[in-house]
């Protein structure tokens, strides 16, 4: 099973090729990094509460994720042109989404819901996304507090 | 006596046990005696049987909806099904901590059988950290952190009931053991590896030993994802297979080192090289399932997973730490062991290929890692909670993707040490014919882009080197042997079951890599609103919503939507529906799938008027080729099967070699 003994020659050809090597393999590393940095800072999606976005005053178009509670008495959805309207707020300040297409299944008042869009000149955010939150315990954040997108135990 | 204590006193005697294996497994290694072993076998064998009598008490209790313990009053109800009664062994935190000691106690008593019958120092180290690993989670289960035997604080009169994501599909009977299993089955190579640490050995003694460990685990890792992607998209309605969630994310890393691994492995055997990185490899690895199970487990990322927030994390953290610092430490202490001895060949040899495929699959798993981790260092560092979403791993992860494609039909066709120009003619004039045709049929079948094209191409390309290199392989042993075709081909697969069975691993990640294009790109949906009697188009088909319905069933609910698609492969029902569970305040939607070769009609009940039942929203998605999703990932598993089959013995080779031997008086 040993190796035959390496040569003087094929040594030197191997710390050649060795070096090469290395250089392609670290040239490719670099790549990534440099890809995935960029990708990163690129696609980072801010997930703020209402009233943070109105801190923050996001320019209209930024894309940014919103997470609270659907207002109860504000879901609204229209069958025929398939409008789709809720309140989505955190106890403090409230953002009015309008969105298109049916809700998701779990979208319910007083539920928990993270939307993902941007805000219009108007101030009215047009979601892009709306994602209902199926945790199992959800509890309601504190008024003002950021609303935890993680889950708690019972 | 109940379920209950039955198996809180077979974990704690689990525990005695597994402690006893630590100090006989010590003293069979430290004096090579046979009465540390024999006591080191029994110990195994007794903590696998009392872990199993834990596991069967829990089974029993969920069956008998035993609600004095608190996983089952949290995790069933009386009308669970017996079949989701049973699984729900691995519904929530507990019970899979349990299945997962259940599998290292096996793991552990398998290796104390079946490895170490002469001693060898290696093996019995080796059962000593299995064993110390064996009661850490043992010391684990019977904390009351994640003790599943904890009594309810009253006796409800009834169970809440599974997660209801997780009593709506069979296939999570599937999932979460076949996960688990190839998490917990990686335990052996890193055993091993830090045995082969501690003993000094320079060899590769230890890698040849669990090589086939390394292939198990990494192809029910490879068939867990699979089957995770499936469940994915039959459950959760949303026409996707795959979000870069957490949780997916947890569990492909370690794929994506065991897979480097099972490469670097042959450039050790063949050349001598990467002692260290394949160390590190298997180190990563272990590490990486550790550390998947603590992000998931722990509730620290966010997931649409949601796994519950639990005293359980710091402890895995901390374990993990461990396995970090000892690993690390083991290695600087023993670097001068790990030189490597041999030479590298030329740019365009196999080992150099291996080489940028290692990269490769690292750099694919460290900015899988950045991704997941990147939300808590900002966390940590501004205070700013944010989120990567997807276009970030598609932008990374596509073109690292593209580029293994390309290289896994490269590397096969190169020669050890390097390859001339002729052969390079002979290896790639056909691959590189058919990358040319698999481009014109991605463009013909109306696919644009340059990811989709490309992966077409480079699916092509590996599947006729893969063709190529059988239909060689057949020629050789029908002019040698004189076989038929067929029986050729099964002496192929028999005989050296490693290499044909890799290169049909290989065809399988072709097929998958085609189904996710065609599915990515040329899927295509439509909603509407439609009164009963009324019907929507989707590109060929016509979707008929012909009745609203509601069914009463003991443990849920459901709101049905009957649906009649009309297409080019003739009329199927279709029913998507909303299922209410009582220990839901939120209903589940699951949606109403019609399979097909060519593609999928995915009907999803988005939305429906709960007072008159007059109209319902409709969301068709055709997604094309996805099927093949799924047969890809069993033909990977066919492949591994293949791949760890031992070989047949040669005894028409073997007797007359002993014959030349005891002729010549060698050895």
């Amino acid at each position: 099973m040993s190796e035959p003994a390496a040569s003087p020659d094929d040594i030197r050809r191997g710390i050649g090729a060795r070096r090469v090597l290395a250089l392609a393999a670290l040239t490719l590393a670099i790549v990534i990094g440099f890809l995935a940095a960029q990708s990163l800072a690129g696609s980072a999606v801010y997930y703020l509460t209402p009233t943070e976005a109105k801190q923050r005053n996001l320019a209209a178009g930024q894309t940014a994720r919103l997470g609270g509670q659907v207002e109860p008495g504000s879901l609204r959805y229209e069958p025929a042109s398939r409008d789709l309207r809720f309140v989505i707020g955190d106890g403090v300040s409230r953002v009015q989404v309008i969105g298109t297409g049916a809700p998701p299944g779990l979208l319910r008042e007083g539920a928990g819901a993270v939307v993902e869009g941007s805000f219009q000149a108007d101030g009215v955010f047009r979601a892009s996304q709306v994602i209902a939150k199926h945790d199992e315990v959800y509890q309601a954040p504190p008024p003002g507090a950021t609303p935890s997108h993680r889950t708690t135990s019972p | 006596m109940t379920f209950g204590d039955i198996g809180a006193g077979a974990l704690r005697a689990a525990l005695l046990f597994a402690l006893a294996g630590i100090a006989a497994a010590a003293f069979a290694a430290r004096y090579r005696d046979t009465r540390g072993l024999l006591s080191a076998r029994w110990c195994a064998l007794l903590a696998f049987v009392l872990v199993l009598i834990a596991d069967l008490a829990m089974t029993g209790a969920l069956v008998t909806h035993d609600f004095g313990l608190a996983y089952v009053a949290n995790n069933n109800a009386r009308e669970t099904p017996l079949f989701y009664s049973v699984i729900s062994l691995w519904a929530a935190l507990e019970g899979s901590i349990l299945l997962w000691t259940l599998i290292l106690a096996g793991a552990t008593a398998f290796v104390a059988w079946r490895a170490t019958r002469t001693l060898p120092r290696l093996a019995t180290t080796a059962l000593v950290i299995l064993f110390a690993m064996l009661s850490f989670f043992l010391l684990l289960v019977t904390t009351p952190a994640a003790d599943p035997f904890v009594a309810s604080p009253f006796v409800p009169e009834n169970g809440r009931g599974p997660n209801p994501l997780l009593q709506n599909n069979p296939l999570m009977a599937l999932h979460p053991p076949l996960l688990y299993l190839g998490y917990v089955l990686f335990s052996v190579p890193f055993a091993y590896a830090i045995a082969s640490l501690i003993l000094g050995e320079g060899g590769d003694r230890w890698l040849v030993a669990t090589r086939k460990y390394a292939l198990v685990s990494w192809a029910l890792l490879g068939s867990g994802i699979v089957a995770g992607a499936w469940w994915s998209y039959a459950v959760l309605g949303w026409g996707g297979y795959w979000a870069w969630d957490p949780v997916e994310n947890a569990a492909i890393m370690p794929w994506l080192t065991a897979t480097a691994y099972l490469h670097s492995v042959m450039v050790e055997e063949k050349r001598r090289l990467l002692r260290t990185w394949n160390l590190a490899l298997v180190i990563a690895t272990f590490a990486l399932t550790i550390l998947g199970t603590f992000l998931t487990r722990s509730g620290i990322v966010n997931s649409v997973h949601a796994f519950s927030l639990s005293a359980i994390g710091p402890l895995l953290l901390g374990y993990l730490v461990a396995i970090l610092v000892v690993s690390s430490g083991l290695m600087l202490w023993r670097s001068r062991e790990l030189a490597d001895r041999g030479t590298l060949g030329t740019p365009l040899s196999r080992e150099a290929i291996f080489l940028f495929q290692n990269v490769l699959f690292v750099a694919a798993t460290v900015t899988v890692l950045l991704g997941t981790l990147y939300p808590l260092i900002a966390e940590a560092v501004s205070g700013v909670q944010l989120s990567i979403g997807a276009p970030y791993f598609d932008r990374v992860e596509v073109p690292i993707g593209l580029a293994l494609l390309f290289l896994m039909g490269v590397g096969p066709q190169l020669p050890w040490h390097g390859a001339s120009r002729a052969t390079l003619e002979r290896q790639f004039t056909i691959p590189a014919l058919s990358a040319f045709a698999g481009a014109v049929i991605a463009l013909a079948s109306g696919l644009r882009g340059a990811a989709p094209v490309l992966t077409y191409a480079l699916a092509a390309f590996v599947t006729a080197t893969v063709v190529q290199e059988i239909v060689r392989g057949v020629r050789a042993r029908r002019v040698l042997h004189g076989e038929h075709a067929a029986q050729a081909l099964a002496a192929l697969f028999r005989r050296s079951g490693r290499r044909y069975g890799g290169y049909v691993v290989h065809l399988g990640i072709a097929l998958i890599a085609v189904a996710i294009a065609a599915s990515q790109a040329g899927a295509f949906e439509v909603e509407r609103t439609l009164a009963p009697g009324g019907a929507m188009r989707a590109g060929q088909y016509e979707i008929r919503l012909d009745a609203i319905r509601e069914v009463e069933e003991p443990q849920r609910r459901r709101v049905i939507t009957d649906l009649t698609v009309s297409g080019p492969r003739g009329s199927t029902q279709l029913g998507p529906a909303f299922a209410f569970y009582p220990n839901a305040t939120q209903p589940v939607g699951s949606p109403g799938i019609s399979a097909g070769p060519g593609e999928d009609v995915y009907a999803i009940l988005a939305a429906y008027d709960a007072r008159g039942k007059a109209w319902a929203t409709i969301r068709v998605r055709v997604i094309p080729l996805v099927s093949w999703l799924w047969i890809g990932g069993l033909v990977i598993g066919i492949g591994a099967v293949i791949a760890a089959l031992p070989p047949p013995r040669r005894r028409e080779i073997r007797a007359p070699l002993l014959a030349a031997e005891a002729a010549t008086g060698a050895e």
